[in-house]
């Protein structure tokens, strides 16, 4: 391994390390506080080594991992959500017993599997990256496990995820089979040449999509979206919803860039019905859900569908689009599951709609904060997600797309309605709140960590320019 | 000694995958629903083995490796999932263990 | 720089009184007041400049530009300009937010500091509305003001106010997204024919594009803005938001946000596809006439005095749109002036209303009756109102209504004669909500406080208006002439066949 290799794979080394650190540390001392801290240090650190990393960048260490521009920025977007959840956590596990060290081993652990996915260049490597972020997720979801439903969560999402990592698998067994080779770009050029077995090459893509789609949570594969959200404590849910899905929209995109939109057509017919599907199933489930978490659930399904607009819709924008509504959404998510943990009492979460009657008058910042995450969601003007919202449809009207678009108008409407659902019950009269909901401490973390990412989003939504100067950087340079 | 044509491998792989895949589908005891994910996680590892064989490499049984040891990790925590679920609720049955709906 | 204080002041204004006004509520409304008073100083004071005298020089398309780089990498600056119609419409804006924060002085005693911090981001992102010269700053505050709005109806409104505030926002948020992709697809037009990527407003000016193409663009801007005017098949949202909306939001409403409709129409509409638009007059003038006559029929079966207001609106904005697409310069003198009698009248009426209410807890008009003898001074206003609201000569609204049926009867005959029956609609429900609150006997013995001094002045300032703008429009006329002028050259066939060459 060269000096220049080992420079650039070292955010990851710093991630796999705290891991260590923290699980040794749990060994001499069992404290919320110290692993919070030692794993903060160690995302502090991989982050402050990125730019050490990209003086050197892109370096291809072994044929399974290229760390270029790409893998360095969506490596600073999971590092710095792994960062926030982390911080989430604290608050949320200081008020429930038990011993709260593993959480942040586990943490560590799959924002390293996550770092791995989002710079790979050889399904070996992707593979390994998917497990290590999915066995992390398995316990983290079922890691508060005197609540039956946590369980439940995390073995649904043990089966269902293991049964499209086996498709996922299989499909590679079989382009391996046919190709000979692992590596994303040989691959490409493989099939751009022709010569094999069509049938065989395409259904093992369609085993690969179901494996990607299934960790996106597109429709028809988007079944254990809202019972694991449901069931896993919130912060989980927050990284669940975010970086998990953010580091397999990262491979997606390193594939699109790969192809060059080279994509026939019948593909994208079937991915335009996929999107179509998600943004509709999505919305419509979540009109009817009474259940917070359920509602961001299907929400996420919708906005997926939204993601993948950009990237039918192709074009020069579309890698920037997808970027940027990846991170807004993130950002939202992020805040929107923070606020359950934040405000979430010591017996239960503040998951039922009645939870949040009143909070406007209750908890006026808390409040504010969530009211500005929904309207990002929604796509309001002043935070990011409008200007998300803005680039896919400037992607979609530049290719024409407007088949794709009428359905995003349409669904943006939709989506408006459960979403002031949730605010208006904010400012509802408080009524009869079935107790135990709400936090009577404040975690202050927390409730920083929040300001914090609602600033973000109105800064992103106000200003972009520098976020998309640096995107354009990113996406560009592969 | 004349060698297995790839197909045939392939085709068992493919056999066994349906086979841990039906299991998953069908069986409700919880035990058997990991044993049936172990059965689709090694058909696909067995498919790899197949695979390096041809272009003899080999990728395909360093993968078989990774796999292996995924799917003890992924044995590892789902165990520990069931155990504590047994304990809860004093069942195996995924459909009795059902809480959430909608 | 002055047009971008004009939009901060409110929004700081905002802030401050939304802190203030959980510690001491007397204290937010001043604040409000004064910010709006402030802002309203400095606009007068800048747009006296230029419309100081009858005539002013004509070399400038504006009077006050203001540019700054926002996000170069998508050709978005913040452009703002100020010409006459925009300074009648910024006037008028402020004007009605001062009188808003008036007639909510006693009526909103609740979270009055969240009150006023929405109240004045409405009047804020109206502003924008009206300066915006690039298309992205102009949507942007396009859909700002309707978050506060949201809130202004689902908090401080009447018994079924969540459902107004969703139906308004949905409606609203809808028909938005729309014109966005008209903008898009506006800009990418552009780009693909300059290879300039920009959504500025005086270069998107003049874009070439296929006939079918400018249709199905121009459509979106039509629906969003026909939206928010309301013409007739996309209203439904109207009745129930003013209905339920507290009086500020009522004024507001009516006043000030259906006007970025009109405002809209003339601004982006008709000059960014003039050919488009002149084609697609026909429809739009018959859904013109349709909302005048529908809107009246129904104002008059109302028994709810606000729906009954609301209703009015919709058929007097249907002038609007039928004196927009006639494209002369009489008609389009009219809309502006109804633009901004109508504003008056209807903010009059529902401050009146409001005032009502607050009184006798109801606004039904079968439990009224009578009130002309136990509050004078209100069944004065009430009347004087009425009158403008019909049209009565020596007011602003006739000339306006006078001036539109002018101008389109140059443009369609029979729709003018269509439109005309709506007068006589109007006659009806005015004299229908006067029968039905002030006079008639006052069956529930109903003894109510006359107009207070606050009142009294606010509706004084109404009046005032309303006759200046009836005995000498001649400002107005002349502030908006050069808009006109250069509306009405675009859209004759012999210019626009030249455009297009």
């Amino acid at each position: 391994m060269t000096e220049a290799q080992f420079v650039a794979l070292s955010p990851l080394i710093l991630v796999g390390l705290a891991a260590l650190v923290v699980m040794l540390a749990a060994s001499f001392k069992r404290s919320n506080g110290l692993a919070l801290g030692l794993t903060l240090a160690g995302f502090a650190a991989s982050l402050v080594s990125l730019a050490w990393a990209a003086k050197v960048a892109p370096v291809q260490v072994t044929p399974l991992i290229l760390i270029d521009r790409l893998a360095l920025f969506y490596l600073g977007l999971v590092f710095l959500t792994g960062a926030a959840v982390a911080l989430l956590g604290h608050g949320y596990f200081e008020k429930r017993a038990g011993y709260r060290d593993e959480f942040y081993m586990l943490l560590l652990m799959a924002t390293l599997g996550a770092g791995v996915l989002v710079a790979t260049t050889h399904f070996a490597a992707l593979f390994i990256g998917l497990e290590l972020l999915t066995i992390s997720l398995y316990a983290l979801v079922g890691y508060t496990r005197t609540e039956p439903r946590s369980l439940e969560a995390g073995l649904k999402y043990l089966v269902l995820a293991t049964v499209s990592t086996s498709f996922l698998l299989f499909g590679v067994a079989l382009l391996y089979a046919e190709l000979g080779t692992m590596e994303f770009g040989k691959m490409v050029d493989l099939i751009r040449q022709g010569g094999h077995r069509e049938t065989l090459v395409n259904g093992a893509i369609a085993l690969v999509g179901i494996g990607i789609g299934f960790k996106l949570a597109l429709v028809p594969l988007h079944m254990w979206t809202p019972d694991v959200y449901e069931g896993a404590p919130a912060p989980v849910t927050a990284f669940v919803a975010t970086v998990s899905k953010g580091a397999m929209t990262a491979v997606l995109l390193r594939l699109y860039l790969l192809v060059g939109g080279a994509i026939p057509d019948s593909v994208m017919t079937l991915l335009s019905v996929i999107a179509i599907l998600s943004m509709f199933v999505g919305n419509l489930l979540a009109l009817l859900q009474d259940n917070v978490k359920r509602i961001l659930a299907y929400s996420s399904i919708a906005h997926l569908g939204y993601l993948l607009v950009a990237f039918i819709a192709g074009g020069n924008f579309a890698p920037e689009a997808v970027t940027y509504y990846l991170i807004a959404y993130m950002a939202t998510s992020l805040g929107t599951f923070g606020m359950v943990s934040v405000i979430s009492g010591r017996e239960r979460e503040a998951e039922e709609l009645r939870d949040y009657a009143g909070l406007f008058w209750r908890r006026p910042f808390e409040a504010g904060v969530f009211a500005a995450m929904l309207m990002s969601l929604a796509g309001i003007p002043l935070t990011a997600g409008f200007i998300g919202k803005f680039y896919l449809l400037a992607a979609g009207v530049d290719m024409g797309a407007w088949v794709l678009l009428g359905s995003v108008v349409i669904n943006s409407a939709l989506g408006l309605f459960y979403y002031l659902r949730i605010v208006a019950s904010m400012y509802a009269a408080e009524t009869s709140a079935k107790p135990g909901a709400a936090a009577r401490e404040v975690a202050l973390l927390g409730s920083a960590t929040l300001a914090a990412l609602a600033l973000c989003l109105i800064w992103l939504g106000v200003f972009p320019a520098g976020l998309i100067t640096l995107i354009r950087s990113a996406v560009l340079g592969v | 000694m004349t060698s297995v044509p790839m197909d045939h491998g392939l085709l068992l792989a493919g056999l066994l995958f349906a086979v841990g895949l039906a299991g998953v589908l069908v069986r409700r005891n919880i035990l058997y629903v990991l044993m049936s994910l172990e059965i689709m996680m090694n058909s696909a590892a067995l498919a790899f083995v197949v695979a390096g064989a041809r272009w003899s490499q080999p990728d395909g049984q360093i993968v078989f490796i990774f796999i292996v040891t995924v799917a003890a990790a992924e044995v590892a925590v789902g165990l520990a999932l069931v155990y504590q679920m047994f304990k809860r609720m004093k069942t195996l049955d995924a459909d009795a263990a059902s809480l959430m709906r909608g | 720089m002055i047009l971008v204080w004009l939009i901060l002041i409110p929004l700081v204004g905002g802030v401050v009184a939304g802190f203030v006004g959980s510690r001491n509520v007397s204290a937010c409304r001043w604040i409000s007041l004064v910010a709006l008073a402030l802002d309203a100083a400095l606009a007068i004071g800048m747009i006296s400049q230029h419309l100081g005298g009858f005539q002013y020089e004509s070399s400038k398309v504006w009077f006050e530009e203001f540019r700054a780089s926002w996000i170069p990498v998508l050709g978005i600056s913040v452009h703002l300009g100020l010409d006459g119609l925009s300074s009648l419409m910024v006037l008028l804006t402020l004007f009605l937010g001062i009188i808003g924060v008036g007639a909510s002085w006693s009526e909103i005693q609740e979270r009055a500091g969240f009150f006023h911090f929405n109240f004045l981001w409405i009047i804020a992102g109206v502003l924008g509305v009206f300066l915006a010269l690039d298309l992205f700053l102009f949507f942007f505050f396009w859909e700002i003001m309707l978050v506060p709005m949201y809130f202004l109806i689902g908090i401080w409104g009447h018994e079924n106010r969540q459902y107004a505030a969703v139906k308004f926002f949905i409606f609203t948020q809808a028909s938005g997204l729309l014109m966005l992709l008209s903008i898009l697809a506006l800009v990418f037009v552009h780009r693909a024919g300059t290879g300039t990527l920009t959504f500025d407003y005086s270069e998107l000016l003049g874009t070439q594009m296929l006939p079918a193409v400018a249709t199905w663009i121009m459509l979106g801007f039509f629906i969003a803005f026909t939206v928010k005017l309301p013409a007739f098949p996309f209203h439904p949202w109207l009745p129930d938001a003013h209905t339920e909306a507290p009086t500020a939001g009522s004024i507001v409403l009516a006043g000030i946000l259906l006007k970025t409709g009109a405002y809209g129409l003339l601004r982006f509409t008709v000059p960014l596809f003039p050919e488009a638009a002149r084609s697609f007059a026909p429809v739009a003038m018959t859904l013109g006439v349709i909302g005048i006559i529908y809107a009246a029929l129904m104002a008059f079966s109302q028994s709810d005095l606000k729906r009954l207001v609301a209703y009015t609106s919709v058929s007097h904005m249907g002038f609007v749109l039928l004196g927009i697409y006639s494209f002369n310069e009489f008609a389009l003198q009219g809309v502006v002036m109804q633009m901004i009698c109508h504003g008056l009248s209807a903010g009059a009426q529902f401050m009146l209303v409001g005032a009502l209410y607050e009184r006798i807890h109801t606004r039904d008009m079968g439990k009224m009756g009578g009130l002309w003898t136990t509050a004078p001074a209100f069944g004065v206003a009430g009347m004087f109102f009425a009158m403008a609201s019909l049209g009565l000569p020596g007011l602003g609204n006739f000339i306006a209504e006078f001036l539109i049926l002018v101008g389109s009867f140059q443009a369609s005959v029979p729709a003018t004669t269509i439109a005309a029956l709506g007068l006589v609609g109007a006659t009806v429900y005015s004299l229908w909500f006067m029968r039905g609150a002030f006079f008639g006997p006052n069956e529930r013995g109903w003894t109510i406080v006359d107009l207070n001094a606050r009142e009294l002045v606010l509706i004084a300032a109404f009046v005032i208006g309303l006759v200046w703008l009836g005995v000498y429009p001649q400002p107005v006329l002349n502030a908006v002439a050069p808009v006109v002028q250069s509306l009405e050259k675009m859209t004759q066939p012999v210019t626009a066949a030249l455009l297009r060459s």
